[in-house]
């Protein structure tokens, strides 16, 4: 397949229309347009980027996957590219602290949450916020202690607090931290100055996610090196800072790419002929608006079966959903990420996703990726 | 107001709405619209008391809407509050006139040397500043009182018959702006004329008065019903009168069902003129005989709130790239912060600035020519922020075509 020229003439036909803004539909749209197509990307909300922080883990999965290494290789290199990177690969294994003050096993984590390995002789301070009633450091201190002994890890853990100033008539909350890092400057020397002295005595500081919702990493190493102590940022109660800074962070890099975003809008109905997915209608005010396309991908997350009605029976080796006699219900039409839990094959999370986006991404776009075994 | 509306049962408590707001961002002490949609909702259906002055300080940009994941109406439910937010009696005063901008733009159109000349002097400013709480700040638009007319019949080609909705901005302050929006339609084969149309009614939306509102939109359904029901479409170049005819008038009339058929008629028949011209590129109908590029030009777009909640993708950005030598950036950069006549008001000038500051940065930062976007009191907001020239798209375009350009 060779790369395609960009148009001069815009409309609303596409190469390739991508249904969802969750990590799969991010990673299709992005490895499509990175082959030169034309993309649309077509949501209703920011996936589950609100609930989590984006951390894959790959212990579950067959790791002899084709493309499993092409695929993580991309998303690296996407999250980079977007200021927000992923540490870690297919053979690595980490324990990064979670907000229950376990630990989650994780083969690639955001650059945010990398640090927060229980090294030997670590000396970890877990801070907490004063009135901020989502993060418990106390609770999260002890439990980590004990898990840390469960692993065998010698780091110790400590609970600390800080006072931030808040907003007159308000209460302590992760948003109005992270959208305030962002937009003041005061606000982030005042941080600052608050972890220092915590900082002099820690090689790690835990925090609840509060460290913007469009900042990257020049803000967050930054004050990385400011304080000379590494963080580890946890996610809390939605709405997840992290994870909003790092799908703020790859939309813009989609963007920058030439996708168009179709934000808001639900899909009304998929418009297939003859075995052809020919388009999309959304349901936008007034009438639905109709994009049409070559190829389609389906990254719609588990609760939206219904686009393909009861037709749908799975996918075939690649990703194209199949109807009960295991024909396909359109030749261009593909599907990737947790739509695909309901058939047996898909397990795995942000790994999945990672996999079956790029996968799709790249066969709709005609490149020679091989999905499944054999 | 829709009572049957049970969305706000779909809300998940996610906070992706939060997130979005462009008031929550700027201005923490903002209790966001979680809160005061579907939240507060609650309540006030049971009739507990619960009335806040926040409710006022939604700027009504849709962004929460368009940010749910489960289709709940967020900024409809806060409108509604609004609607019965007690208010002191100088901002009930103040907001019953910006709630008419078309009486407004009427009386000031006498004479508008007068009036231009009275809104500029200091002392008059100073004055409203403390009787009408209106901010001595910014500068009101200037009136016109060249009128805005279906072209000739000799000018007037043959082609598909559209009907330009001119909105209240381009009436009483743009007329020339109208004018120009006249001979693109010309240019791109169509027989344009102009409605006999008031206000769209999203101003007194916006400041509570969803009973002028009704007015409005039962108002322009008759001016406009004939015209659709022989085949017309209606063609909006501001970006609020469309999404207001698009989404605003079904839901005001809905008490009278005759009405509401014909505002759901009229709704689909809307177009705003960049999603006009999208579908006749698709049709290959778009006019593209400009004139070869004098020098290369750096442009950068932002999309108002009320073009992105109406769901036709980026038209202008997408259009305007096709000229020779025009280089765009989109600015991506949220919500100006103006609102409309939320801006003017002392009481949330602040806030307006607070929220438009990562535009104006965004701005600076990309350092172009002119600022393009559809929206005039974006326009007005980004000239202020920053001082540098804020243009519709439709000159661009229209100074785009060679002489003599005909379809």
């Amino acid at each position: 397949m060779t790369r395609r020229q960009v148009r001069k003439v815009r409309s609303n036909h596409f190469d390739l229309i991508v249904a969802g803004a969750g990590i799969a539909g991010i990673t299709s749209a992005a490895a499509a347009a990175g082959r030169g197509l034309r993309v649309a990307l077509v949501s209703t909300g920011p996936g589950s980027f609100v609930l989590g922080a984006g951390c894959v883990e790959v212990q579950n999965m067959d790791r002899g996957m084709p493309s499993l290494d092409e695929a993580m290789g991309f998303f690296r290199n996407l999250t980079e590219l977007a200021g927000c990177g992923f540490r870690g690969g297919l053979g690595e294994v980490r324990y990064i602290p979670t907000i229950l003050g376990s630990f989650q096993t994780v083969s690639l984590a955001p650059f945010y949450m990398w640090s927060g390995e229980p090294e030997a002789a670590a000396q970890v301070a877990v801070v907490g916020i004063k009135g901020l009633s989502s993060f418990d450091s106390n609770f999260v201190a002890e439990r980590l202690v004990y898990h840390a002994g469960l692993l065998g890890r010698g780091s110790t853990y400590v609970a600390r607090e800080i006072e931030l100033s808040i907003a007159e008539g308000t209460v302590a909350g992760t948003l109005q931290f992270g959208n305030r890092f962002d937009r003041d400057a005061r606000f982030r020397a005042e941080l600052c100055d608050a972890l220092r002295p915590i900082a002099a005595k820690a090689s790690l500081i835990i925090l609840p996610g509060i460290l913007g919702l469009k900042s990257g990493q020049e803000e967050i190493e930054g004050l990385e090196k400011e304080l000379g102590c590494l963080l580890c940022e946890l996610p809390t109660l939605p709405p997840s800072v992290p994870g909003m800074r790092l799908f703020n962070r790859l939309e813009a890099r989609l963007r920058r790419a030439g996708v168009e975003f179709f934000t808001g809008f639900p899909i009304q109905k998929l418009q297939i002929e003859n075995a052809r997915c020919k388009g999309v209608l959304l349901d936008t005010p007034a009438r639905p608006l109709r994009l049409s396309s070559e190829s389609l991908i389906l990254a719609t997350g588990p609760f939206s079966g219904r686009l393909l009605g009861n037709h749908s029976f799975g996918v075939n080796g690649d990703l194209r959903p199949v109807d009960a006699t295991g024909a396909l219900i359109a030749e261009n039409l593909y599907a990737a990420g947790a739509i695909l839990r309901s058939s047996s094959s898909a397990r795995g999370g942000n790994a999945m996703a990672i996999l079956t986006g790029y996968a799709a991404g790249m066969l709709a776009a005609g490149a020679g990726v091989q999905y499944a075994q054999g | 107001m829709r009572k049957d509306d049970v969305s706000l049962d779909n809300c998940l408590k996610c906070s992706d709405c939060n997130t979005a707001c462009p008031v929550v961002t700027a201005h923490p002490a903002y209790p966001g619209p979680k809160r005061l949609g579907p939240e507060l909702e609650r309540m006030r259906r049971e009739g507990i008391e619960c009335d806040t002055d926040w409710v006022e300080y939604c700027l009504g940009c849709h962004r929460c809407d368009l940010a749910c994941p489960n289709e709940v109406n967020v900024s409809e439910l806060i409108a509604r509050a609004k609607a019965t937010h007690k208010k002191t009696p100088i901002r009930k005063m103040r907001d019953w006139w910006f709630a008419r901008p078309g009486l407004l733009g009427k009386l000031l159109t006498i004479a508008p040397g007068v009036g231009n000349f009275a809104l500029g002097l200091k002392p008059v400013r100073l004055l409203m500043s403390t009787f009408m709480k209106i901010t001595p700040e910014r500068t009101f638009p200037a009136y016109s009182k060249s009128t805005l007319n279906t072209p000739e019949a000799a000018t007037a080609k043959q082609g598909e018959r559209v009907v330009f909705f001119p909105g209240c901005f381009i009436k009483y302050n743009q007329p020339e702006l109208g004018c120009h929006v006249l001979q693109l339609l010309q240019l791109n084969g169509f027989k344009p004329e102009v409605a006999v149309s008031g206000c769209c009614g999203v101003p007194s939306l916006a400041n509570g008065d969803p009973e002028e509102a009704r007015k409005r939109a039962e108002a322009n359904v008759l001016s406009m019903i004939d015209a659709v029901d022989a085949g017309a479409r209606i063609v909006t170049a501001c970006s609020s009168c469309g999404h207001m005819i698009k989404t605003g008038f079904g839901n005001m009339l809905e008490g009278d069902a005759e009405l509401a058929k014909k505002a759901g008629r009229i709704a689909a028949s809307t177009f705003d003129l960049a999603e006009l011209l999208v579908a006749q590129q698709d049709e290959g109908k778009f006019n593209t005989q400009f004139a070869p590029a004098s020098s290369n030009r750096k442009l950068a777009y932002h999309a108002p709130c009320h073009q992105k909640s109406q769901g036709i993708g980026r038209p202008w950005y997408n259009l305007l790239q096709q000229i020779p030598g025009v280089e765009m950036e989109d600015l991506n950069a949220g919500c100006c912060g103006m609102s409309g006549t939320y801006g003017f008001k002392e009481e949330k000038y602040p806030v307006s600035m607070e929220v438009g500051s990562e535009l104006f940065a965004g701005i600076r930062a990309s350092n172009p020519q002119a600022v393009v976007t559809e929206c005039a009191t974006c326009q007005m907001q980004i000239e202020h922020g920053t001082g540098v020239k804020a243009v519709h798209p439709v000159d661009i375009l229209l100074n785009a075509y060679k002489p003599g350009a005909r379809i």
